[in-house]
C-alpha cells in the first residue's frame, strides 16, 4: 500500500496520480492521506520517482472535472479522484458520466462545489469600512465567510467584476483573498490580521438592509422550508438579515397572515388620494 | 420623512409584483474601471425572505402615490395606506450601497401613476439614466413600464434597462373593464409592441445599442376573477408567440388592507400558481402546446403535475424505450428532467442504458416506472390503468402552509 500526501493541493495530486498511473498501479493500492488519522492498513510504500512506462492518454475534459470535483472536501476526496482517473485510461470512460455509479458520485462532487461557488457569489455580505479606517487599511469592503469547499481562490474573480476598482477582502476559517483593484492576493492561511478586521467590522449601515428585508417579505405566503432549502441555515449568522428570518416566521404565525402588509406600515397613517391630487 | 422610513413604505408597497430575476442579461463587467456592476446572464438569489422568494434585486416603487384605482392593488387611489416618495437620488444611493453590500444584483424600479403615464415614466428613466450614466453602474435594472406612455419613453427606457415589464394583471378585458377601469388590454398589448419592435430592430446586430437584453416578461394575478387556467395559460402561449416575452409571471392574488368588495378576501391556493409555473414552464421548455395540457376550459388538476397529468392522458405514448426514443419525447416522461436527457443521450452513446443508471441520474423513479423500458426492465403487461396510476402517485394535499388558510 502506498500512502500519499497532496497537502489538498491539485497540482501535486495530478503529479502523483501521472507517476502512479504511468507504473499501473491499481487504486487498491493507494490511498491519500487526509487528516491526522493516517490508514491504519497503509504500510508506507515510496512513489516511485521516475514516471513509468504506461502512457496514459485522457480526455482533456476529464482534467478539468477532476479539478473541479477536487475542491469537494469530504471523505475520499483524492483516492475516488484516481479511482475515476484509472478507469478511464484504461479505456472505461463511462467513469466520467453521470450515469455511472462512480461518475455519479464524481458529478455529485462537482454540483456541490459549483453550488458552493454559488452560495459565496450569494451570501457574502460586504461590510463598507468608514473613510478614515479605509484610507489606513486601504481596504473599502471586508466580508467573513464559512464555504463548506474550497471555492474561495477559484470563485472570487465575480467580485472584481462586481466591484470594479473598489478593494475588498474576503476572510474564511481556512483561506483568505484580498483584491487592491488591479490584482489578487490569495492566501492559503488567511492572515489573522484580514480574520479580525472582517470579524469585527461595526456596520450602522446594516439597518437599511434590515428595513428592506422586512419590507419585501409576505407574511400571508409564509413558507419557511422554501428559504431553508435555498438559505441553508449554516450561513444565517454572517447575513444581517439572518437575525430577522426566526422574528418573521413567528410574526407571521402568529396570525399576521391576512393579508400581507408588514406590521410597521399598518401602523401608520394612511393617505386616500382625491383625483386632482398630488 | 426619513428615507429609512420611505424604503419600509415602498418596498411594502412593491412587494406584490412576483418577478425579482436578474438572469438573461449580457456579459458585463467592472474590473478595473471606474463605476459598479457586472451581469452575466446568470441571476443570483442573494437571499430569501421567509415567504420563500428570492431576493435578486431591490424592488420598489418610485412613489405609492397613484391616480389608478384598481380594486386588487394595494396603492390604489381609495386605500388608506402611508404614501412615500423616493426621489431619483435616493434610489440610486439604496442601489448603490446594496450593490457594494453584496445584497443585491440590481434595481427593480415601478411606480404608481402621479401626473401623467409620459411624467411617470420620465422619472423611471431618470433613475435609471443616472445610474447608467452618471455612476456608471452595470448591474441589473429592470423598469416597469407604464402602458400609456408615449411610445419615445418606452424605447428610451429599453436602452437604459436589462428588461422592461408591462403587467397584464387581469387576463381578460371584462375583468379589467371590472377591476381596473383606467387600464386597456390594447394599450398593454401596444407597449409589449413596442417593446417587441425594439428588440427585433437591434435583433441580429451586434454591434448595435442594446435594447431590453433580458427580454419582456408581464404578471398576470391569478384568483382576484374568475379566469380559469385553460384561458391564463393560452393567454400566456399567446404573448410568448406574440411579442417574445421572455416570462410571464403568477401572481395568486394575495389580499389586501381593506379589502374592497370587489376582489376576494381570501387567497387562492398557492398550489394552484405553483401548478401554473409547472405548466408554463412545459410552454417554454419542454415544447408542449397550451392546448395539450388543457384540451377544455377548467383549472390545471392540484394533486398531480401537469407533466404527469399529461402522460397519464396519452397513455399510448408509451412506455418509451430510453435507449431509443427521441429526446423530445424523453423529456415528456414523468420523473425525468430536461437535464436527466441530456445525460441519457450521453450514456447511451457509449453503452445501454439500464434501469439502475436511471437510479444513478436521480431521475424520480416512482413516477418514471409506468412508462419507461430499458435494457433490463419493462412495465408489466398493460400494468395499470390510468385511474389507478393517479391515485397512486397523487401528491398528499393540504401541505402545511395551506393548512393555514383554514
Amino acid at each position: 500500500m502506498i500512502a500519499l500526501e497532496c497537502d489538498d493541493l491539485f497540482a501535486t495530486w495530478r503529479d502523483q496520480a501521472r507517476t502512479l498511473l504511468g507504473h499501473g498501479i491499481d487504486p487498491a493500492q493507494v490511498s491519500w492521506v487526509q487528516g491526522p488519522i493516517d490508514d491504519l492498513l497503509a504500510v508506507p510504500t515510496a512513489l516511485p520517482d521516475a514516471p513509468g512506462p504506461f502512457r496514459a492518454k485522457v480526455p482533456a475534459a476529464l482534467l478539468s472535472l477532476l479539478e473541479q470535483a477536487a475542491r469537494y472536501r469530504g471523505e475520499q476526496r483524492w483516492n475516488l479522484l484516481y479511482e475515476v482517473l484509472w478507469r478511464v485510461a484504461h479505456g472505461d470512460r463511462t467513469a466520467m458520466l453521470a450515469g455511472d455509479r462512480l461518475g455519479s458520485e464524481l458529478h455529485r462532487r462537482i454540483k456541490q462545489v459549483s453550488r458552493e461557488a454559488h452560495h459565496l457569489h450569494a451570501f457574502v455580505r460586504f461590510v463598507p469600512l468608514p473613510d478614515a479606517l479605509a484610507e489606513q487599511l486601504q481596504l473599502d469592503l471586508v466580508a467573513y465567510h464559512e464555504p463548506a469547499h474550497d471555492i474561495l481562490h477559484s470563485a472570487s474573480g465575480h467580485f472584481a467584476d462586481r466591484l470594479g476598482r473598489q478593494r475588498w477582502l474576503i476572510a474564511t476559517p481556512q483561506d483568505g483573498i484580498r483584491f487592491d483593484g488591479q490584482a489578487f492576493d490569495y492566501q492559503r492561511n488567511c492572515p489573522q490580521n484580514w480574520r479580525k478586521w472582517a470579524r469585527n467590522a461595526d456596520d450602522p449601515g446594516a439597518e437599511l438592509w434590515r428595513t428592506y428585508y422586512r419590507h419585501t417579505f409576505n407574511p400571508a405566503r409564509l413558507n419557511p422550508d422554501a428559504l431553508r432549502l435555498h438559505m441553508p441555515g449554516r450561513f444565517w449568522r454572517h447575513l444581517p438579515e439572518g437575525m430577522l428570518i426566526p422574528q418573521l416566521e413567528g410574526l407571521a404565525r402568529q396570525g399576521k397572515q391576512r393579508d400581507g402588509q408588514a406590521v410597521e406600515v399598518a401602523g401608520q397613517r394612511g393617505k386616500q388620494i382625491t383625483r386632482s391630487a398630488p | 420623512m426619513q428615507l429609512i422610513a420611505k424604503l419600509g413604505i415602498l418596498a411594502d408597497a412593491a412587494k406584490y409584483d412576483a418577478s425579482c430575476a436578474s438572469s438573461g442579461a449580457p456579459k458585463r463587467s467592472s474590473r478595473g474601471s471606474e463605476g459598479l456592476g457586472a451581469t452575466d446572464g446568470m441571476g443570483i438569489c442573494h437571499s430569501y425572505t421567509p415567504d420563500g422568494r428570492c431576493v435578486s434585486l431591490l424592488k420598489v416603487l418610485l412613489t405609492n402615490f397613484c391616480l389608478y384605482d384598481c380594486q386588487y392593488c394595494v396603492n390604489r387611489r381609495s386605500s388608506n395606506v402611508p404614501r412615500a416618495r423616493f426621489t431619483p437620488e435616493e434610489v440610486v444611493r439604496l442601489t448603490l450601497d446594496f450593490y457594494r453590500r453584496n445584497c443585491i444584483s440590481g434595481l427593480f424600479l415601478s411606480s404608481g401613476i402621479i401626473r401623467s403615464a409620459d411624467y411617470t415614466m420620465e422619472q423611471l428613466i431618470r433613475v435609471a439614466r443616472l445610474l447608467r450614466e452618471t455612476h456608471n453602474f452595470r448591474g441589473y435594472i429592470h423598469l416597469k413600464t407604464i402602458p400609456d406612455a408615449d411610445p419615445l419613453l418606452i424605447e428610451e427606457a429599453g436602452r437604459l434597462a436589462d428588461r422592461l415589464s408591462v403587467n397584464i394583471e387581469l387576463p381578460t378585458d371584462a375583468s379589467l373593464k371590472r377591476l381596473a377601469p383606467e387600464k386597456h388590454a390594447h394599450t398593454i398589448r401596444q407597449a409589449m409592441a413596442v417593446i417587441h419592435q425594439g428588440q427585433q430592430a437591434v435583433a441580429g446586430e451586434p454591434k448595435a445599442p442594446r435594447f431590453t437584453p433580458a427580454g419582456q416578461s408581464t404578471q398576470v394575478i391569478v384568483g382576484a376573477d374568475a379566469t380559469d387556467d385553460s384561458t391564463l395559460l393560452r393567454n400566456a402561449e399567446s404573448l410568448y408567440r406574440g411579442y417574445g416575452l421572455k416570462r410571464v409571471y403568477y401572481s395568486a392574488f394575495s389580499p389586501i388592507p381593506d379589502s374592497p368588495g370587489s376582489v376576494p378576501l381570501a387567497a387562492p391556493p398557492l398550489l394552484r400558481e405553483h401548478r401554473l409555473y409547472q405548466a408554463d414552464f412545459l410552454l417554454r421548455g419542454y415544447g408542449y402546446q397550451a392546448g395539450e395540457l388543457l384540451g377544455e376550459a377548467g383549472n390545471l388538476a392540484l394533486d398531480i403535475d401537469p407533466k404527469l397529468a399529461w402522460a397519464l392522458a396519452n397513455r399510448e405514448v408509451f412506455p418509451l424505450d430510453v435507449n431509443r426514443a427521441e429526446p423530445a419525447l424523453l423529456a415528456r416522461i414523468p420523473g425525468i428532467g430536461l437535464r436527466s436527457v441530456q445525460r441519457l443521450v450521453a450514456l447511451r452513446r457509449e453503452r445501454r442504458v439500464r434501469y439502475d443508471d436511471l437510479i444513478q441520474l436521480r431521475c424520480v423513479l416512482d413516477k418514471a416506472r409506468p412508462f419507461i423500458i430499458t435494457s433490463d426492465y419493462r412495465p408489466a403487461q398493460g400494468e395499470l390503468r390510468s385511474g389507478l396510476l393517479r391515485a397512486r402517485l397523487r401528491e398528499p394535499q393540504a401541505p402545511v402552509q395551506m393548512g393555514l388558510w383554514g
